[in-house]
């Protein structure tokens, strides 16, 4: 079945590609429907404030989607994500509450936690052979059992954390959050890596047909665990920021949180298949899940709604690429056939 | 006596772990190895084990339910519903094991007719179906009991709680269902094969769906056994046990990747968590940081016998480079 998208990328956007383009262009007309929608029945919704917050809460979940379609390329998961910005959010700035020295330090020692965690996590899935899922639903509560047995119950408060980290939480620049700005550089950055680098080419070669990413001498171990290593990394970059904007951290911070990123990662068109899809569309489908909690919360709609409305939107969403992908697969068996003729 | 040996090793192994923890657990507390207090304490991981029951032939045909916990809640917080409203214990429960059943069979449908992947389509109804429990509960959940919905949890049988009795008939259950009848037979098969399965005609679509219809029915039952312990319900109720769920199924050695597995390994693997974390409990150590435990169980049960794998194969290699013989094998 995921032989389809690798042909896909083989022949261009004709044929089955156009399904691709019209599932992209059909989550860009669900958000400007759901703007629409709050707009109309609250227009408190189309503040700037409001908007800005949307933005806010959108640039967290983006940079976190970001490194998560690193390892859904691969045809894989990651559910530990949550955990490794709790892990990393709360050891870090415990640091730094003991050594102010560190300074901008911080940041790489952040990398570095997230660099080991995210190696666990990919060695467990390429050399243990054990199913992502399974896998990281143990690291999941490994890293975040660690957590709790390192914090002893104790929370960082904000003065233990270094004054810049605050600082860049609340500072704007052109009106926007420095998040946001950071996550546009980042969602960016990794875009390009993806479409550009040898290493982007052959997370979508590998996650499109590990088989015959094989046979060409792509080695499936060093893909998997390097996927893994990025998204590890950049979670703990965006626990630092979530850290830092939080405050008073506890060992449950961002607890709970992979529902939402694979949620803006599925909704954004990657498919769970593998191979197929952008880390746009994964930030994409990030700002489509913070309009709908923003939105829900404005019409003054209980929290389980949102469950209820996110657990539904997956589905929905694996369903909707399942047919795509049904579509790609006769295109361009209709192709090859018209090809041997 | 060999053979026996050989083809019970798994379990024999799981008895043996469990004697060790039951050691362990001793020496913490002079009050753990007691009958009293042991059967007591298994009363608490019931709720568990008739979970692990529900997922075992899910996991044998090959696929997986992470949505089973909250499947659970939607059958607790029915159950404390229907019993508030004064409905006879028994309609209660038929009306709260169907609903459950449905919500299964939702995931399996799916999953067997759709050809969705079972992993993202439980990570969604997980949310769903917990969105679905609050819903019923409300914000402040279900107290209030009736006598007759909490006998099973407050009763016994000489010093054995009801409960307990309850999980060994449901083990009873899933061991002749598996080893007896055309349903396990035909798991087994397509979790071996599916593809094979569908050239030999079997029923996939519909032995999948009743699978999961059964798994949503048994969290269902532990729904009610929840509300007999518990006397309340909330809509987060077992949030995140299905990490403990899972663990006690691949621990007792059914395959994730499907085919294999016996009931008799799920009960004692579901046993020898309860142990362990009842230890755990004598020795203080806070909830959060059990979870670092049991996740470490659940990687470690099914990476070891890769590690095993490797580590023959490493020894293998490096000999035959040191014989000469072997390389003119080669």
């Amino acid at each position: 079945m995921s032989a389809a998208s690798g042909v896909v990328a083989r022949f261009g956007l004709a044929g089955g590609g156009a399904a691709l383009r019209v599932r992209f262009i059909g989550v860009i007309v669900f958000q400007l429907l759901l703007m629409a929608v709050f707009t109309l029945a609250r227009p408190r919704f189309a503040s700037w404030d409001n908007l800005q917050s949307v933005l806010f809460t959108a640039a967290i979940l983006a940079m976190a989607a970001a490194g998560q379609t690193l390892v859904v390329l691969t045809g894989n998961l990651d559910l530990s994500v949550g955990s490794i910005m709790g892990a990393t959010a709360y050891v870090v700035f415990d640091l730094t509450g003991t050594m102010p020295a560190l300074g901008p330090w911080v940041v790489l020692i952040a990398v570095l936690i997230g660099l080991v965690l995210g190696a666990v996590n990919g060695f467990l899935v390429t050399t243990l052979q054990i199913p992502s899922i399974v896998a990281t639903l143990g690291t999941l509560s490994v890293y975040r059992g660690f957590v709790s047995f390192y914090a002893n119950a104790k929370e960082v408060t904000v003065g233990e954390l270094p004054p810049w980290t605050r600082s860049l939480a609340a500072a704007r620049v052109l009106g926007l959050s420095s998040y946001v700005w950071i996550a546009v550089v980042l969602v960016i950055a990794v875009g390009v890596m993806l479409r550009g680098m040898p290493w982007g080419r052959e997370l979508y070669a590998y996650g499109s047909n590990p088989r015959a990413a094989y046979y060409y001498g792509l080695s499936s171990t060093r893909i998997v665990v390097t996927g893994y290593i990025g998204a590890g990394i950049i979670a703990a970059v965006v626990g630092l920021l979530l850290g830092a904007q939080v405050g008073n951290i506890n060992s449950l911070l961002a607890s709970g949180i992979e529902m939402q990123v694979l949620a803006a990662v599925v909704i954004g068109g990657v498919s769970i298949w593998g191979g197929s899809g952008s880390v746009y569309g994964a930030a994409l489908g990030a700002v489509v899940l913070a309009t709908i909690n923003n939105g829900l919360v404005l019409l003054g709609v209980q929290e389980y709604y949102r469950l209820l409305f996110q657990g539904l939107a997956i589905v929905a969403a694996v369903a909707v690429d399942a047919l795509v992908q049904r579509r790609v697969l006769r295109a361009t068996r209709r192709r090859s056939v018209g090809v041997a003729a | 006596m060999r053979r026996a040996i050989r083809a019970y090793a798994p379990e024999l192994l799981l008895v043996a772990l469990i004697v060790l923890a039951a050691m362990w657990s001793s020496t913490l507390s002079p009050y753990f190895l007691n009958a009293v207090n042991l059967l007591n304490s298994a009363q608490f991981f019931v709720i568990f084990a008739l979970m692990a029951f529900g997922l075992f032939p899910v996991v044998v045909q090959g696929e997986i339910d992470i949505s089973l916990a909250s499947t659970l809640a939607v059958g607790a917080v029915l159950m404390a519903k229907m019993s508030v409203a004064g409905i006879p214990l028994l309609v209660g429960l038929a009306i709260t094991l169907a609903a459950t059943a449905v919500l299964g069979a939702v995931n399996g449908v799916l999953v067997a007719h759709f050809g969705l992947p079972s992993l993202a389509v439980t990570l969604g109804t997980l949310g769903a179906y917990r969105g679905i429990a609050y819903l019923i509960a409300g914000d402040a959940g279900v107290t209030g009991i009736t006598p007759d919905y909490l006998l099973l949890g407050s009763s016994w049988v000489g010093i054995v709680p009801s409960s307990v009795i309850l999980a060994l008939v449901v083990a009873a259950g899933f061991w002749v269902l598996m080893g007896r009848t055309a349903f396990g037979r035909y798991s087994y098969a397509i979790g071996a094969s599916p593809g094979a399965a569908r050239m030999a005609a079997l029923p996939v679509r519909r032995i999948r769906v009743s699978a999961y219809a059964l798994a949503g029915a048994m969290a269902g039952l532990a729904g009610l056994v929840w509300v007999s312990q518990y006397q309340s319900a909330r809509g987060d109720n077992a949030d995140g046990a299905i990490l403990f769920v899972l663990t006690a199924v691949v621990l007792g050695g059914v395959s994730i990747k499907g085919g294999t597995g016996k009931t008799e390994g799920v009960l004692l693997a579901t046993i020898l968590l309860g142990t362990i974390q009842t230890g755990m409990q004598l020795a203080n150590v806070p909830g959060t940081s059990q979870r670092l435990v049991v996740g470490a169980l659940l990687i470690a049960s099914i990476g070891a016998p890769r590690v095993v794998h490797l580590a023959r194969h490493a020894w293998t290699t490096s000999r035959r480079r040191l014989s000469p013989t072997a390389v003119a094998q080669d």
